[in-house]
């Protein structure tokens, strides 16, 4: 077990600034999620502490050690990677108990090992075949095994999942959550899929441009994001956005400049009794996307395409609709994406008086 | 149907008509399929015209290597003498000493394909795997001989060889080979496909450089490597030249200088002792050839492709 | 890094960097030393006469026919085996056993020593009991003299060049063929593309590589033709079959004209270099089909 700390860190190819200063403390225990778009710098710093790749600067502690020093064998990480990386060339036994050959494991303790690790991830009947023979959800537990077989202080995970298909992967989800209870270790785990990261970690990074955006728990990026980025990032559909311009009959008493107002798809109510005091928005519905319990619509308005979820209410089949969103529901940020707490909102009297 | 169908042709169809339509419908479709079975048959007779012109110089071989000298003068030509004279592979084999030739053959195409596995696999890991000052410059030294033929420079080599007084040695006939920059070139491509990950994760496994190479990448470049050894293997069983450009005596000859002499010896119009002797350097390499067809066919081919 | 990491790759391929400046590289520098001298390998005194042998070379009506000989063989055995080889495999390109067996049969050749293939085809030539004289007198023609007149010498020997080649040009022709995916067939049958628009249009453009790589192959190996050259007919008859490679041969081993040798293979290089350069540079241009 244990904590990581990446002090000041920046990473450059070549002269590519892809990571500028970054500080995070990853908690030990946890099960941290690296979320982002393709290229934002979070394969890049997980890799720097599997020591994979070595930073530009700043400093990498593990446990209260600098490892920047320390080549990735002897970091006490294991690895899971995005297609695996098993050994063609050798049989499942044999790419688990690699490792702790190289580590000069004796030999009745290596077998005890890897006899308990395959009875864990179910593949004590696979253990003498090779890779290639394997379905991708074994092969998956194989790299796994391999991993976990080594008994690291941290578990490094970069896109596990990526190569599985929709059913096998939400199994593997919870195989992976129940796994990081039974172990205790520290998680490090990179995905561009932020309902994978919502759904597993207990911290969530979420970063653009090699640059830190938020690091919370999931329900805390979710109902209070900290920048336009995260808002829009996290959950789908995303936050609806409208530029301030478009905005109107909002009465904002704020002295700051307001770039744009948000709310999420499920905070909009549908033709809502006319006693919630809230924005309320005019359109057309476009299409309408039914999961069964759950309803999504597009709906066009004079300022813009927006969505709107429901949950266990009838389809709605009107064309046109008004959509109110209450004023505690409504998300402002500043000019630069920054989030903006507490504005007071209401109606203004005299427009709505003439009817939106 | 039938308003249906008016409509569509544009003219009344009657029964009749209709008659008439279903037999020339079945009169095409015969001939459609009396065409198909000409070009079948067609398609048979040129596949098995073309076998005929490459395996009957072989049969024809190896029914001259049993015949007698009259017998080799008769037209029409017996394909199977009646009596088989296998005395003429004793003839042959004795022309020369062949059994020296034999042992010479694989000591050349054996140690040349051994120190290429030497030689080769390092140096295409090095230029797939490591940056270096003076790669660029080092794998350009191995494109350029990757395109400079034997046959080109045999005379400066002769020289040198006679320099480092060489020449009628197996030594001398190994070691120009003793590297390939085919065989760097095609491995290095190998190597290079590998995937980094694969290599990070035996990092993280804490294998030292030396371990990887031989447990992790060279067992995955294993196919490039028979390829290449059946390819090289072949070649240097085969080659004429070299031999006999780089040897004046008979210590160092090869099977194929001595069947090549076996005319000087026998005289030039013997041909059922050289159809024999030829048989003996063929026989071999086309025993392998059935057996490991496929592979074969592989090594050549797909070096050519890539 | 430590010294060692940084040394280790320089090690792992010394070895075969050593061997080839030792073999392929110095050679060349000294061989194109030796073209400007007069010398006979015994003799300790090595004689300067600057560009004097390729002027002597040039000049000699034996040379310029050998380089018109090479040439020939060249044209003729690439075009017939690349022609050929291309309408065989459009013809073989299926998966079948037969089709195996055959595509087998038309490459056993290749792998057999040049030795053997020259014995076996002097015999077959042979103008008295040759088979091939009676083949073709079974199809009423008259006996051809093959190689030994100096009319048919020539192609008598591209004969040969192209039953050994054809089999390894087809399938690496088939293997071309291969690789081009089966769906851009299916997209072209349902653009109701003709069987001979879909060849010219896009089969023939995307085997293109391939075609500039066999023809560049069989040039250069044409180019260095000696096996054949030195069991079937030695040169003659008169003259008519005396390429490049024998002539540095006989001039080198049977001659001693150290530096004549040396300058009539500076020229083999030259040409040899020319074609090797327009094989790359065609294959830089045309990559994008693969």
């Amino acid at each position: 077990m244990a904590k990581i700390e990446l002090k000041n860190i920046s990473k450059k190819f070549k002269d590519d600034i892809v990571i500028q200063d970054l500080n995070l403390t990853i908690k030990d225990g946890s099960f941290t999620v690296l979320v982002g778009p393709s290229g934002c710098g979070k394969s890049t710093t997980l890799r720097m502490v599997a020591g994979l790749e070595k930073q530009s600067g700043g400093e990498i502690w593990i446990d209260d050690k600098c490892v920047n020093d320390t080549p990735p064998g002897l970091r006490d990480v294991a690895m899971v990677f995005q297609n695996y990386a098993l050994y063609p060339t050798m049989t499942v036994r044999g790419n688990i108990e690699f490792g702790l050959k190289n580590r000069g494991v004796a030999r009745t303790e290596r077998e005890k090992l890897v006899k308990d690790i395959s009875e864990i991830v179910g593949l004590t009947p696979h253990l003498d075949k090779k890779p290639q023979n394997l379905s991708g959800g074994q092969r998956q537990r194989v790299a796994l095994a391999r991993a976990m077989v080594k008994k690291p202080k941290v578990f490094i995970l970069d896109e596990p999942l990526s190569n599985l298909d929709a059913k096998l992967r939400n199994q593997m989800r919870t195989e992976l959550i129940q796994l990081h209870k039974r172990l205790g270790t520290t998680f490090v785990y990179v995905t561009h899929d932020q309902v994978e990261a919502m759904s597993m970690g207990d911290e969530i990074v979420v970063m653009n441009k090699g640059v830190i955006q938020q690091a919370d728990s999931p329900m805390k990026l979710y109902h209070d994001p900290a920048n336009l980025f995260t808002a829009e990032f996290i959950g789908t559909p995303a936050m609806n956005m409208i530029n301030m311009r478009d905005v109107q009959g909002l009465d904002i008493q704020t002295a700051a400049s307001i770039g744009s107002v948000g709310f999420r798809p499920e905070q909009g109510l549908i033709n809502a009794n006319s006693d919630i005091e809230g924005y309320a928005i005019e359109g057309e519905i476009l299409t309408r996307e039914s999961l069964g319990a759950e309803h999504i619509y597009q709906i066009q308005s004079r300022t813009g395409v927006f969505f709107v979820k429901t949950f266990l209410t009838p389809l709605e089949t009107a064309d046109r609709v008004k959509v109110t969103v209450p004023y505690g529901q409504l998300y402002y940020f500043g000019l630069n994406g920054e989030r903006l707490r507490g504005i007071e909102t209401s109606t203004k009297r005299l427009v709505a008086a003439g009817g939106v | 149907m039938k308003a249906i169908d008016r409509t569509i042709g544009g003219s009344p169809i009657g029964a009749a008509a209709e008659d008439k339509w279903t037999s020339i419908r079945s009169k095409k479709m015969i001939l459609r399929k009396a065409l198909r079975a000409a070009l079948r048959a067609l398609n048979l007779a040129g596949l098995l015209a073309l076998v005929l012109i490459f395996a009957m110089p072989f049969v024809w071989m190896i029914s001259t290597s049993l015949k007698t000298l009259p017998e080799t003068m008769i037209f029409p030509p017996e394909w199977i003498p009646k009596s088989p004279v296998w005395q003429n592979y004793a003839d042959a084999w004795n022309t020369g000493p062949f059994l020296r030739y034999f042992v010479n053959s694989v000591v050349i195409a054996v140690g040349i394909l051994i120190l290429q596995m030497l030689t080769i696999i390092p140096a295409s890991y090095a230029f797939a795997r490591y940056k270096f000052k003076g790669s660029n410059f080092l794998f350009g030294i191995v494109m350029v001989t990757l395109m400079i033929p034997a046959q080109l420079i045999f005379l400066p080599v002769y020289l040198e060889l006679s320099a480092f007084k060489l020449l009628n040695t197996h030594l001398g006939l190994i070691l120009p080979f003793a590297s390939s920059a085919f065989g760097i070139f095609l491995l290095r491509q190998a190597f290079m496909q590998i995937s980094d990950e694969l290599l990070e994760a035996a990092r993280l496994d804490q294998a030292a450089e030396w371990k990887i190479i031989i447990k992790i990448m060279v067992p995955m470049v294993k196919p490039v490597l028979v390829t290449f050894a059946l390819f090289s293997f072949i070649a240097h069983w085969n080659d004429y030249f070299w031999p006999l450009v780089m040897t004046t005596n008979e210590t160092a000859r090869t099977l194929p200088l001595g069947i090549a002499k076996i005319r000087e010896v026998e005289g030039v119009a013997t041909w059922n002792i050289l159809m024999a002797g030829n048989l003996i350097l063929v026989a071999p390499i086309l025993v392998v050839f059935f057996l490991s067809q496929r592979q074969i066919i592989k090594a050549f081919v797909y070096n050519g492709v890539k | 890094m430590t010294v060692w990491e940084k040394l280790r790759p320089y090690g792992m391929v010394a070895p075969a960097i050593i061997i080839f400046a030792l073999f392929f590289i110095y050679p060349i520098f000294y061989m194109i030393y030796l073209s400007m001298f007069d010398w006979n390998f015994v003799s300790p005194t090595k004689t300067y006469v600057g560009f004097q042998n390729f002027k002597d070379l040039l000049a000699e009506p034996d040379f310029r026919q050998v380089l018109s000989n090479t040439t020939v063989y060249t044209v003729l055995t690439v075009t017939l085996t690349t022609g050929i080889a291309l309408l065989l495999a459009l013809w073989m390109n299926r998966k079948s056993f037969f089709h195996g067996f055959v595509q087998g049969a038309i490459f056993s050749p290749h792998i057999i020593s040049l030795v053997s293939i020259s014995l076996l085809w002097s015999w077959l030539m042979d103008p008295e009991y040759g088979l091939l004289n009676w083949v073709i007198g079974l199809a009423g023609f008259g006996k051809l003299e093959w190689l030994s007149h100096p009319s048919t010498s020539l192609i008598s020997l591209v004969m040969v060049a192209v039953w050994k080649g054809l089999g390894y040009n087809a399938l690496v022709f088939i293997a071309g063929l291969q690789s081009i995916p089966a769906d851009i067939y299916e997209a072209a049958s349902l653009d109701r593309s003709k069987p001979w628009t879909t060849f010219t249009k896009l089969i023939l453009p995307m085997l293109s590589p391939t075609i500039f790589f066999l023809v560049i192959i069989n040039m250069i190996g044409s180019f260095q033709v000696f096996e054949t050259i030195a069991i079937m007919t030695q040169g003659g008859p008169v003259n008519s079959t005396n390429t490049l490679v024998y002539y540095i041969y006989e001039y080198g081993f049977r001659f001693f004209k150290i530096g004549y040798a040396s300058a009539a293979g500076v020229i083999l290089l030259v040409i040899v270099g020319i074609l090797t350069m327009i094989y790359f540079k065609l294959l830089s241009n045309r990559v994008h089909y693969r």
